[in-house]
């Protein structure tokens, strides 16, 4: 148990997908200029990493390494149609906003990584775990940003009006330039957060050293 | 080695059939639904461009100027006394893959509105034309699309001289554009051939201007 909540947790601060190791940035920066976008494309991808790994972990000796990428490809992109399929049926509002990105999350570097790294190696609670976490250290970064950009650059949050009428919109922060601006905040903000975590744990590694001593 | 391709071919081929059965049962659920979806939203937005309309006759013998714009669906619109004018759902190129508006008529020749039923676009840029919220005209909350709305074919319909483009979006304002001026040259050819006149000069325009609540700047600049 205590093995699968340290797996989860990596992937919200520590091996972030988007913060630390820096893939899928380009569906990441895309669709955070309106915070609902943002909420939609971190759960229809956690949806898709989470199935595709699953998949991937249950089959994982069934695979021939030879032609595992292919066969991964195929996994991933079944998963991404019938999440593109299910919101046009049921959400077409959700659907239409996101427009280009849901048949995109077949060639998101996470999910392609995540399975090729972990899914082909490890066991269903390990892997059920791990794309939990993934997902959500996508989903928070997601959110944060469309948060930031949505509400400097457009005065609003989930398309609610914050800013008062006479707030001038800075549209820099809607445009891509803006969304790289933020994100190395968030990059720094991340490491800066890492390290404290980092130091604590360590004073009180020394601390515990100390007393049995 | 020959064996081994053979073996690795047929595995791959496997794996490809099961996510494709897979895909066709979840197809089959859902497309009942999704064509549901698509026929209420046409439904709909006819009615919002032509409130009074009754009658929704479809017609066949409407052909697009422009080998690139496809016309899905055409409709003469009708009230219970008069013809109002021609509805066209059209399908075109756009930033995006394909974008599919829905175009009225009116019959004084101008555009009674214009829905967009598909559009695969950059959330925040060129998805803004189906947002409603989004005005290119602040001061007047007219919306991109809004903007054609009374507007009459006779203008040159250029983005940028006499449409105004969405922010940082130039391509997908231009391909829209083409998209509504193509219905518009094409339902009036259709209209001058078949006779389709307004029975009082009022009728039809000032069901136009209820369309949109704001007179968009019909000269441009």
């Amino acid at each position: 148990m205590k093995k699968l909540y340290s797996i989860f947790k990596q992937g919200i601060i520590f091996e972030n997908p988007l913060l630390m190791l820096m893939i899928g940035l380009c569906s990441a920066i895309a669709v955070t200029s309106n915070v609902s976008n943002g909420i939609g494309m971190g759960l229809a991808m956690t949806f898709v990493l989470l199935f595709s790994e699953i998949i991937i972990s249950l089959f994982r000796k069934l695979i021939p390494s030879m032609i595992r990428i292919p066969i991964f490809i195929i996994v991933i992109a079944a998963f991404t149609t019938i999440v593109d399929l299910v919101m046009k049926a049921y959400f077409p509002d959700l659907s239409k906003s996101m427009g280009v990105f849901i048949p995109l999350i077949v060639v998101n570097c996470i999910i392609m990584g995540r399975v090729e790294a972990f899914a082909s190696k490890q066991n269903l609670p390990s892997v059920i775990a791990d794309a939990l976490g993934m997902g959500l250290g996508y989903t928070w970064v997601l959110i944060g940003l469309a948060a930031v950009r949505e509400l400097l650059g457009n005065g609003t949050l989930a398309g609610i009006q914050i800013m008062p009428a006479s707030y001038q919109p800075i549209l820099f922060f809607i445009l891509p330039p803006g969304g790289f601006f933020v994100f190395s905040l968030f990059i720094s903000f991340n490491l800066w957060l890492k390290k404290r975590m980092e130091v604590s744990a360590r004073n009180k590694e020394l601390a515990a050293k100390k007393e049995a001593a | 080695m020959k064996k081994d391709m053979t073996k690795l071919g047929l595995t791959l081929m496997l794996y490809a059939s099961l996510a494709c059965a897979s895909l066709a049962v979840v197809y089959a659920f859902t497309k009942e639904s999704i064509d549901k979806q698509s026929e209420l939203q046409l439904q709909a937005s006819l009615k919002e461009l032509f409130p009074e309309a009754t009658v929704f006759d479809p017609i066949q013998d409407l052909s697009s100027p422009d080998p690139n714009i496809k016309f899905e669906s055409a409709y003469e619109v009708k009230s219970d006394k008069a013809a109002l004018g021609l509805a066209v759902k059209a399908t075109g190129p756009s930033y995006g893959g394909n974008a599919t508006l829905l175009v009225g008529i009116g019959l004084n020749r101008s555009v009674a509105g214009v829905r967009v039923m598909a559009l695969n676009d950059t959330p925040g840029l060129g998805m803004n034309a189906s947002n409603p919220t989004y005005y290119v005209d602040k001061t007047k909350k007219v919306t991109f699309l809004g903007q054609f709305a009374g507007k009459f074919l006779t203008d040159p319909f250029e983005v940028k001289k006499d449409v105004v483009a969405i922010t940082a979006a130039t391509i997908s304002s231009r391909s829209l554009t083409n998209i509504i001026k193509a219905v518009g040259n094409a339902a009036v050819a259709y209209m001058d051939q078949k006779a389709v006149t307004a029975p009082t000069e009022s009728g039809p325009s000032a069901e136009a201007g209820a369309n949109t609540g704001a007179q968009p700047q019909a000269g441009g600049k």
